[in-house]
């Protein structure tokens, strides 16, 4: 039977195809679909936290198909479109996103593709209905297709290098911190004499998707990956290095370079010398940060909303790091049952808690929490509505992130443990100051006023700040709520 | 949906069973008797009405759809055979695009050109491709467009098994508004157990027989005249099948939702009968005691 879900945060396969297309410098997505189908895309995007890139929403080329191309077939369409864009927005690489009508209609789009190429246009096309599941799937088979298709587009000589690492599982846009969590993987990838393939954002781009058969290792930091880096192994024979998330703190750092060093030789030396000079780093910023921690941070219990990727890594970090009890983790990504996916971190999430739930249903969501009762919620924007309930605060750290903007930021790797204690302290520190600000204008209001005055009759004047007590106020004020 | 002028009639069948034959038949008898009568033909073959109006030209819906010029009526329909307004849906080539979304937004396109206002038809046939294989091929049947449906069938077991098909939509679909079961039109019959097992099928269905179309030279004659057999052959025995089939159609107000065999039940019921037939063909048992 089915159920309402209230606030899904997940798109479709072709948002989550699209998305990740755009975020590859060079590559033109083409979406063959009615027009609504960009600009949903587009206004999804516009609201959240990354904002959208240069081949975008309104400027994406797009069949807009109608009526008549359900009918009679879309594919000349298709044809024109790909002419057209070709003729007047410069790419290294078209990418033909085909949407439900396209798969519902059965378009020959691969004979499109093929007539295409062979007038030697960088072309490749992907089935990416809406339908076919959410943004991950869109994520993985368009990663996947252009994988297998890449070289018969832009043929190279393989030659493999020994140090060249290829980057998957994180999907641009659906961690809001996608863009500086790559680039500080890269950055620490680098710092122990690697080279890596990101793909995604100015570092990555066309070049990074020919070179991907070079790589030497394909690390994937979620399930979201497996795919594109089975095609990878499959076809060009590169070890996958599965990991249940992106790293946190100089601890799991470390543990990830030691798992590449079981595929990759690194010098010792160079690893040893690099994370210490981080370790000092991080050591040295962290500790500016005690006394906040100290004051706010002890005793707290939290509940975490997210993928699984941004849980586990949260999550340990919290937990081995911060001492902090994880009441209870929310899925938001995993499936109920996944039998396309070998990953299995079960064991993984019950070290992080015993209350694992899997639901993108805000409904299900509020009720957990409220349930659970935490002192701080890490997830999404989506959940201030019920924190403001409970009079906790949110650290905002899966998708979707409303006002706010967020470009280089990171909340993985070394500077990225840096970059969250800013953000939690920050917030966590606001919130405080907030509540503060409410309890003294309650006190010094109408209703406020009088429990003021009754209280100084009892007592003197210079007790009277300390007497008001927390407790007492917050129960008038809930009261008055 | 305003007040339906005349009555809808659609008419389905597995393909090649001879759907178009004996709606034109059906249609050209009706308008003999004096009604005005309009023949839709929803398949993208267009070839409903080819006989109705001696194979000639007539642009189909969807084609005029396609060049996105402001349509008219009479740019889509011909006045055939004793008046017949024939109008041909039309469709994708072969192998491309969604035929079943075509009849639909053709079906939309005659009702926004107010084809029956203007027409005032006693009767209006739709002719609908073979198998109701998706939702596209069952809006005739839904939404209110035709209040009955009849479906031809030889006693061919594919046939039935198309015909069970319907059977299925119908169900579905009547107790929303959608059109209920006239009956089966029993075609290409022979002689022996040919009219026993459709019989039977009806029976088993909760369904019954609006008339026994037999094989006859007749029809294929007048096809390849590009006739009906009510125009080419008027004085035949196989027009006044046609003329006392529509003539049933045209008073018949016992409509019914069938109830279907499901995959199991046909099966075994079309099963039973092979056994059955393999006696009679082999002399085991006469037709009677087989029967």
């Amino acid at each position: 039977m089915s159920e309402v879900i209230k606030e899904p945060r997940n798109g479709c396969a072709l948002h989550g195809a699209l998305q990740t297309v755009q975020e590859i410098k060079g590559v033109v997505p083409v979406i063959h679909a009615n027009a609504g189908c960009g600009v949903i895309h587009y206004l999804a995007n516009k609201g959240t936290s990354g904002g959208n890139s240069s081949y975008s929403g309104l400027s994406i080329p797009g069949t807009a198909i109608q009526e008549r191309h359900v009918i009679f077939g879309g594919a000349s369409r298709l044809r024109e479109q790909i002419k057209n864009t070709i003729k007047v927005v410069k790419g290294d690489l078209y990418v033909i996103l085909n949407s439900c009508e396209s798969a519902m209609v059965g378009d020959d789009v691969d004979a499109m593709t093929r007539e295409i190429v062979e007038q030697g246009e960088p072309v490749l096309d992907t089935l990416v209905a809406g339908f076919n599941g959410g943004p991950y799937y869109g994520y993985e088979h368009v990663m996947a297709d252009i994988f297998r298709t890449i070289d018969g587009v832009k043929p190279s000589e393989k030659k493999t290098d020994p140090y060249l690492v290829n980057i998957l599982g994180i999907i641009p846009g659906k961690d809001p911190y996608w863009q500086g969590n790559l680039e500080e993987i890269k950055r620490i990838l680098e710092g122990i004499g690697l080279k890596v393939n990101v793909f995604f954002g100015p570092y990555g781009g066309v070049r990074d998707l020919i070179n991907a058969k070079n790589a030497a290792l394909t690390i994937n930091f979620s399930r979201w990956g497996e795919l594109p880096a089975r095609i990878l192994e499959e076809w060009y024979e590169i070890p996958i290095l599965q990991r249940p998330s992106l790293p946190l703190g100089t601890e799991q750092v470390l543990d990830l370079a030691t798992a590449v060093a079981e595929t990759i030789h690194i010098d010792e030396e160079r690893i040893k010398s690099f994370f210490g000079n981080e370790e000092v780093y991080e050591n040295d910023l962290l500790l500016r940060a005690r006394e906040d921690l100290i004051e706010y941070d002890n005793s707290q219990t939290a509940v975490l909303v997210g993928d699984e990727e941004q849980v586990i890594r949260l999550g340990r970090f919290l937990n081995d790091f911060l001492g902090k009890e994880i009441k209870a983790v929310i899925l938001t990504d995993a499936l109920k049952t996944d039998e396309e996916h070998v990953t299995d971190n079960q064991e993984l999430l019950k070290e992080i808690t015993d209350s694992i739930y899997i639901t993108s249903d805000q409904k299900k969501i509020e009720d957990i929490i409220r349930s659970e009762k935490p002192e701080v919620i890490f997830g999404s924007s989506l959940e201030k509505r019920i924190a403001n309930r409970l009079e906790i605060p949110v650290v905002e750290t899966s998708y979707p992130v409303f006002e706010k903007l967020i470009l280089n930021k990171a909340d993985a790797g070394i500077r990225g443990t840096i970059s969250f204690m800013e953000e939690y302290i920050t917030v966590v520190n606001q919130y405080e100051a907030e509540k503060r600000k409410q309890l003294l204008s309650y006190v010094k209001g109408e209703k406020g006023g009088k429990l003021w005055q009754e209280q100084s009759q009892k007592r003197s004047y210079s007790k009277k700040l300390t007497l008001v007590t927390q407790s007492q106020t917050k129960e008038s004020l809930s009261a008055r709520m | 949906m305003a007040e339906k002028i005349g009555k809808h009639i659609a008419i389905y069948g597995k393909g090649g069973i001879g759907k178009s034959t004996t709606t034109s038949n059906i249609s050209a008898a009706l308008a003999e008797a004096g009604y005005k009568v309009i023949q839709i033909g929803c398949d993208p073959k267009s070839d409903s009405t080819n006989t109705l109006r001696g194979n000639n030209y007539l642009p189909t819906v969807l084609d005029s759809l396609r060049e996105g010029n402001k349509i008219h009526l009479e740019d889509i329909s011909v006045k055939g055979f004793g008046g017949v307004l024939c109008i041909e849906s039309g469709g994708p080539v072969p192998g491309v695009g969604c035929a079943g979304r075509g009849i639909n937004a053709s079906v939309s396109l005659l009702q926004e050109l107010h084809l029956f206002e203007e027409f005032k038809p006693d009767f209006v046939l739709y002719d609908v491709l073979g198998d109701v294989v998706c939702g596209g091929f069952a809006v005739p049947i839904r939404d209110g467009i035709t209040d009955r449906a009849y479906v031809v069938s030889s006693s061919d077991f594919m046939a039935l098994y198309a015909a069970n098909n319907l059977f299925k939509a119908i169900n579905k679909y009547a107790p929303t508004g959608g059109a209920k079961l006239g009956g089966v039109i029993a075609n290409s019959m022979k002689p022996g157990y040919h009219r026993e097992i459709v019989e039977d099928f009806v029976e088993k269905t909760g369904t019954s027989i609006a008339g026994y179309v037999n094989r006859s030279i007749d029809v294929q004659q007048s096809e390849l005249y590009g006739k009906t057999v009510i125009e080419a052959k008027p004085k035949s025995a196989q027009a006044d099948i046609y003329r006392n089939l529509a003539k049933y159609i045209a008073g018949n107000e016992d409509l019914v939702v069938p109830n279907p065999l499901g995959a199991a039940e046909l099966k075994e019921w079309a099963r039973d009968w092979g056994d059955r037939i393999y006696d009679i063909e082999n002399g085991v048992v006469s037709v009677a005691e087989a029967i």
